[in-house]
């Protein structure tokens, strides 16, 4: 566990709701690690590539992330994300989204999504799923970000 | 186009102006054609009273001359009284009565001439007994005494009334020539009038018909160009108009999912909250039943009432709303999902596919009781099997689900070909719908009866944008408590539209 505590986990949800939802479910899943949570994809990528104490500068971190954001969709980010030149390349990515439409699942894996999850509408399936996502999160290996 | 629909002259129309101008320009040479015959006939009837009065004067010469040559003979026979002159009166004689008779044959139509040719009759023989007298006095040799009876008898005063009565007569014959040459002159006359106005009617109305005809050519050759652009750029309005249309629909299909997708996004938080609730009122409620048994004092009536009954009902509504907004998005989600979906045509035993659907729905179908039975043979068509795999059974389905509670429930599915088209019908004797519903039935999430079976009124909206994708119609006939038919009619081979 005390491996783990230092993979930050940063979430880039534009749903209050869900991310509180997920957040507590996580949690509930008794991941305890740090969780950064962004509503727009601007900060969230200056979260990422520019703060001092970010993934990109200081530390391992994996990403959740929604596909329907205001003022970017989430292939776009993923796709920075999953950049040649990107420090965080090898960071996985999780998408987390309503959307689950062939085409997008392909283009999102294609881009280098490590897990393509679909939100379940059914909060019983949801609430399961995200504690799965963190039993799933407590033994998977996250490499270090290269300086 | 204006072309067309126009017609010269003030709305007369074409082929009667020119049957019109034809008609004239005919009949203007109808009458030219029988003024110029009538114009010849006289010419030559005129040309022959020329020739007949010249005749008649030519043998009045004659009889003049041989008159002249019988009392020249006479008097050279009176004179030297030798036989030859003799032989001459006598000569003279005999050619004289032929011209006498043809002279009166040639006359015998003109009143005017037969009083002086009688005349002429007369004299002539006078004189001609007159003459024979001296001649047979000379020839007895009494040549004295033929002298005096020619100075008695005044044979030069006989000879010039002869000659007045012969001028008579030619001049007679002059003066009928003159009247006939005016009468020709003016037969001419009237023959160039009415030559000239055939002509002058004959040009106009040819140049009328030209005219006509040459406009009317222009307004056709006009409307026959603007008839080519249209065709031309026919083809390419109706595919503008199809990609339009695809368009839309695709806007139409974009937009269906966008919505159901983002209306979800906040379904999710109100389900996940409820549930929440509904979690937390549980420790809420073994709080208040401890409280009541450890001190019954500090639980009032409300929180108890809160926590064991207000809550869960709230929560309890809550969900079951919440369960059908979601089911209402899957929907239409679910339609919009179909409109997007790549149709792939197949050859489809119809009768193979409706025993497969009515397997796989068998245990329904026993639950409700319900005798199916297929009537075979029935088509093979060339469809999306999917598609006509989820029309039929929603049919199926439906009509084994709507039973009259009176009789046994019975469905039975028949289809033929008709030229064209392949209608499938499935029958049953439910309950039916009542004829004011029967469009209504194929909307979204709307329904028609007693609302005692479960369902969203998704499964006809359903099966009739999926009948329409596959080029078809569904239709109902039905009176309420009669049992309903639906009709899906669909062509034979689905036809693939390339866009």
């Amino acid at each position: 566990m005390n491996d783990h505590r230092s993979v930050g986990i940063v979430m880039i949800e534009d749903d209050e709701g869900h991310a509180r939802l997920i957040e507590k479910n996580i949690r509930r899943a008794g991941i305890l690690n740090d969780i950064r949570h962004f509503t727009d994809g601007t900060t969230a990528l200056d979260y990422l590539f520019n703060a001092p104490d970010g993934p990109a500068k200081s530390g391992p971190a994996m990403v959740l992330l929604d596909l329907n954001l205001p003022d970017m969709s989430g292939t776009d980010i993923l796709a920075k994300i999953k950049d040649e030149s990107s420090p965080l390349r090898r960071a996985p990515v999780v998408v987390l989204t309503t959307t689950d439409d062939k085409v997008e699942i392909q283009r999102c894996y294609d881009l280098g999504c490590n897990v393509y999850i679909t939100k379940p509408v059914n909060y019983e399936n949801f609430a399961q799923a995200i504690r799965q996502l963190g039993l799933f999160l407590s033994v998977i290996q996250v490499p270090e970000v290269e300086g | 186009m204006q072309g067309l629909a126009r017609t010269p002259f003030g709305g007369i129309p074409v082929g009667r102006v020119l049957i019109a101008a034809m008609a004239t320009g005919f009949l203007a040479l109808l009458a030219a054609a029988v003024a110029a015959g009538y114009a010849i006939r006289q010419e030559n009837r005129h040309s022959d009273w020329v020739i007949h009065t010249y005749h008649v004067e030519t043998v009045l010469i004659e009889a003049r001359r041989l008159v002249e040559q019988k009392e020249t003979a006479r008097r050279g026979y009176m004179l030297a009284g030798t036989p030859a002159f003799l032989d001459s009166f006598e000569r003279a004689h005999a050619a004289l009565v032929p011209q006498i008779v043809e002279l009166r044959r040639l006359t015998a139509d003109n009143v005017h001439q037969r009083a002086p040719l009688a005349m002429v009759v007369r004299r002539l023989a006078e004189l001609d007994a007159a003459q024979r007298a001296t001649n047979e006095l000379v020839r007895q040799g009494r040549g004295a005494e033929a002298l005096r009876l020619f100075h008695a008898d005044s044979g030069l005063l006989r000879m010039q009334k002869l000659r007045a009565v012969f001028d008579l007569m030619a001049r007679e014959e002059r003066r009928l020539l003159a009247l006939r040459d005016a009468e020709q002159t003016a037969s001419r006359h009237r023959f160039s009038i009415v030559a000239a106005v055939s002509i002058l009617l004959f040009l106009l109305v040819s140049i009328l018909s030209f005219l006509t005809v040459r406009r009317y050519t222009r307004d056709l050759q006009r409307s026959r160009v603007a008839l080519a652009d249209l065709n031309a750029t026919l083809e390419e309005q109706v595919k503008e108009r199809t990609a339009d249309l695809a368009l839309a629909n695709e806007e139409i299909q974009r937009f269906a999912y966008i919505v159901s997708h983002d209306l979800r996004s906040p379904l999710v938080n109100v389900m996940g909250f409820t549930a929440e609730l509904s979690a937390a009122t549980g420790p809420l409620a073994e709080l208040i039943d401890r409280a009541e048994a450890e001190a019954p004092h500090i639980v009032t009536e409300e929180a108890r009432l809160a926590a064991r009954e207000d809550l869960p009902e709230a929560i309890g509504f809550i969900r079951t709303s919440t369960a059908k907004m979601d089911r209402l998005i899957n929907a239409i989600l679910k339609l919009s999902r179909e409109g997007r979906r790549v149709l792939a045509p197949e050859m489809i035993a119809l009768d193979q596919l409706v025993e497969q659907i009515t397997d796989s729905i068998r245990h329904v179908i026993d639950d409700r009781g319900v005798t199916v039975t297929i009537e075979r043979p029935m088509p093979v068509v060339v469809s999306d099997r999917i598609a006509l795999e989820q029309i039929l059974s929603n049919l199926i389905e439906n009509a084994t689900k709507y039973r009259h509670p009176a009789r046994a429930a019975e469905v039975h599915v028949s289809a033929q070909a008709t030229p064209g088209r392949v209608i499938v019908a499935v029958r049953d004797n439910g309950r039916g719908i009542d004829p004011r519903d029967h469009q209504r039935v194929f909307d979204l999430f709307r329904r028609s009866g007693q609302q005692d079976q479960p369902g969203e009124g998704i499964g006809l909206a359903h099966v009739r944008a999926l009948a329409y994708r596959l080029g078809g119609t569904i239709s109902v006939e039905s009176q309420l408590g009669e049992g309903a038919t639906f009709f899906l009619s669909l062509p034979p081979t689905l036809a693939i539209e390339s866009a």
